[in-house]
């Protein structure tokens, strides 16, 4: 399908056409940006850098509940169909997320809960132009512009959007829209390009992340892990606004005999994580925990399935309260062997 | 004025001591104008020490944040000293720790670094938008100077330092084994509680609408109770799961349970350094909630927390003329 063009001042009959209740977008909020369901006229804010909450929270929400029941009884209440999404916005590093946590979600088992939301969600990205300090997308295999994970990548022209379609998902919204979108020509593609070669140039920090993977298995004992986690206070920031950290907890949450049992995002850094019935922790300080966090981004998960699981968005050295700064873990790394 | 010299040799002598296990101080951090917790085990490790408005961070929580790990069969527990850096407002987290019995007197070396007020990071960045070059500043006067590679920028201190620096009473170390410089004036600052009484002026369901949009918004990575040097309990209510009293479920309901928890333990403790609103990832204004109980506790019992190493913990003390007109 050929490029089109979304001319800013009809963004809102583009919402409109689609159906509102369909859109997930970046909103700011009171302290803190996320994606959010657009309510009233247009609260999306397409000129947020990436959100503070991750839009891993709309496949993946923080709370979920698997099943209702009542206590004595077994009949159990699934939750509901999942309704037609569209994630506009979305940055390219938090797509790429998604499609790297794919590869666990969509394992044996795949996961029912996630994957019906992925499956029923079309994702329209927007394009970086200004990368903050702290992005470092092009060291992982990503970029301002790219197009991993999407469906429509968009880049923001000045007047317009340009749509480059990159999948039948993404035709699919443009011939919904009719005529709210224009076509495009050479010239803005080649204006894009420049915007998207712009955005990398702009880009300060990285590292080197090849041989990462095969030098952390040697650095299991290595005095890094208790230099870089003396400082850490054990908190979840870095992980719970990773867009990429997964890991969760089940609980059943009961009051009186009503019933749910629920998968709530968990944390590496908490004290609690794997914490055994018996007293004994297999992580018993933060040092093990931050080897295990970076571990499992730059080593476990890349044996496993054969990508990096960090996509260098930043979230996590902007948010530790303490500057514990994972490019300077990482390049601790590569300097110890 | 901070004296980095007299810091450096004092921080040397002390962590080449043999019955001292390491020193904590700050040092510049990887970006921009972060700073960093710094442990010290080697007097090399010394020269990186700073001290200046971009100190925030409340050292005093690693006291007790430290794992106290089994030792091993036939091993010695450490009992080696923690040397702890502090400002006017952590030592005053170190008191009230003592006062708790949290620590024991003989395990913490303190080295009082009188302090001139330190920057809300984000009035910095607004404006000067962070970037990968290190700025480190400094006090002048009236002034925050901050040094970029191109040259110095002064800022007047109430442009960029924290509020609760703004209204600092307490700017000088309460407790400290040495004082690193000599020190500084406290001021005329006062603290009226305007923040307190804004929300206490509005109704009952204003007042709710307020903190269901800020509760609602909270993630539950509870840095704000780990940064908080007062928040020890090695068994937190947070954490037990049986019986749980605090669900894992992020909702409206538990993300208060969980808010209103904090505050509550703080009663009579909290020592107003800020840490827990400093470090929010979504900017919750934990401090105004602390503040009401901390002005009730002012105000009702006469007391102030961390401020004598030799009084009793609030809850643990009675004068036969508290008041008792609030009791229901």
């Amino acid at each position: 399908m050929d490029n089109m063009k979304l001319p800013k001042e009809k963004v809102g009959d583009f919402l409109a056409k689609l159906g509102k209740e369909k859109f997930r977008v970046p909103q700011q909020m009171e302290g803190s940006s996320k994606f959010a369901p657009l309510n009233g006229e247009s609260n999306a804010d397409f000129t947020l850098s990436n959100t503070t909450v991750p839009p891993k929270s709309i496949f993946y929400p923080q709370t979920e509940t698997l099943y209702r029941y009542n206590v004595g009884e077994t009949a159990m209440e699934a939750p509901g169909e999942v309704d037609e999404m569209i994630i506009m916005g979305i940055r390219p590093c938090d797509a790429r997320a998604l499609s790297t946590v794919d590869k666990l979600f969509t394992w044996d088992p795949v996961d029912p809960y996630y994957k019906s939301r992925r499956d029923k969600a079309t994702m329209v990205g927007l394009a970086c132009q200004e990368p903050r300090t702290n992005c470092f997308c092009t060291s992982v295999g990503g970029g301002p512009a790219s197009t991993e994970g999407l469906d429509i990548l968009m880049t923001d022209l000045g007047d317009s959007y340009l749509f480059q379609v990159l999948t039948e998902k993404g035709e699919k919204i443009c011939q919904e829209a009719g005529d709210i979108l224009v076509k495009s020509d050479d010239s803005d593609v080649q204006a894009a390009e420049k915007l998207h070669n712009d955005a990398a140039q702009k880009i300060v920090r990285g590292i080197d992340s090849q041989d990462i993977p095969e030098k952390l298995p040697q650095l299991w004992e290595s005095e890094i892990w208790k230099k870089v986690s003396d400082p850490c206070l054990g908190c979840g920031a870095c992980t719970f606004l990773c867009p990429t950290c997964h890991c969760f907890d089940i609980q059943d949450e009961v009051e009186g005999l009503e019933g749910r049992r629920c998968r709530v995002w968990d944390s590496c850094m908490f004290k609690e994580y794997t914490l055994h019935t018996s007293g004994h922790n297999p992580r018993p300080s933060r040092r093990e925990r931050t080897r295990n966090r970076i571990n499992h981004k730059y080593s476990y998960f890349v044996d496993k399935f054969g990508v990096i699981a960090c996509v260098g968005c930043g979230r996590c050295i902007n948010l530790c309260p303490v500057n514990i700064d994972i490019l300077n873990i990482l390049s601790q790394v590569k300097e110890a062997l | 004025m901070a004296d980095l010299e007299k810091l450096i040799t004092v921080a040397k002598e002390t962590v080449s001591r043999d019955d001292v296990k390491y020193l904590i101080g700050w040092r510049q951090g990887t970006y921009g104008f972060r700073v960093s917790p710094h442990f010290i085990t080697e007097p090399e490790e010394a020269d990186k020490l700073i001290f200046s408005p971009l100190c925030s961070n409340n050292l005093a929580t690693y006291l007790t944040l430290v794992e106290k790990l089994p030792v091993p069969r036939g091993q010695e527990a450490d009992t080696r000293k923690i040397a702890l850096m502090v400002k006017g407002c952590d030592s005053r987290a170190v008191v009230q720790q003592l006062v708790e019995q949290g620590i024991k007197r003989e395990s913490v070396i303190i080295l009082g670094c009188p302090c001139q007020g330190v920057v809300d990071l984000a009035k910095v960045e607004e404006k000067f938008p962070a970037g990968l070059e290190q700025v480190a500043a400094r006090w002048d006067d009236g002034k925050i100077v901050f040094q970029f590679s191109d040259g110095e920028k002064a800022v007047p201190r109430e442009e960029v330092l924290a509020d609760k620096c703004l209204r600092c009473r307490y700017p000088n170390p309460v407790l400290a084994d040495t004082l690193l410089w000599e020190e500084v004036e406290a001021g005329s600052s006062s603290d009226e509680y305007a923040d307190v009484s804004e929300l206490e002026a509005k109704t009952p369901e204003e007042r709710w609408s307020f903190w269901e949009a800020q509760f609602s918004s909270c993630v539950r990575c509870y840095s704000c109770r780990n940064v908080c040097p007062m928040c020890y309990c090695e068994d937190c209510i947070l954490d037990r799961l049986n019986p749980t009293w605090v669900n894992r479920s992020n909702n409206i309901s538990e993300n208060t349970a969980f808010h209103l928890s904090r505050a509550f333990h703080l009663a009579g403790r909290c020592i107003e350094c800020g840490e827990c609103e400093r470090v929010c990832p979504v900017n919750i204004p934990i401090m105004t909630l602390n503040r009401k109980l901390t002005k009730e506790v002012r105000e009702k019992f006469a007391y102030e927390p961390g401020t004598d190493p030799a009084s009793k913990p609030l809850q643990a003390s009675y004068r036969p003329n508290d008041q008792e007109n609030f009791i229901l």
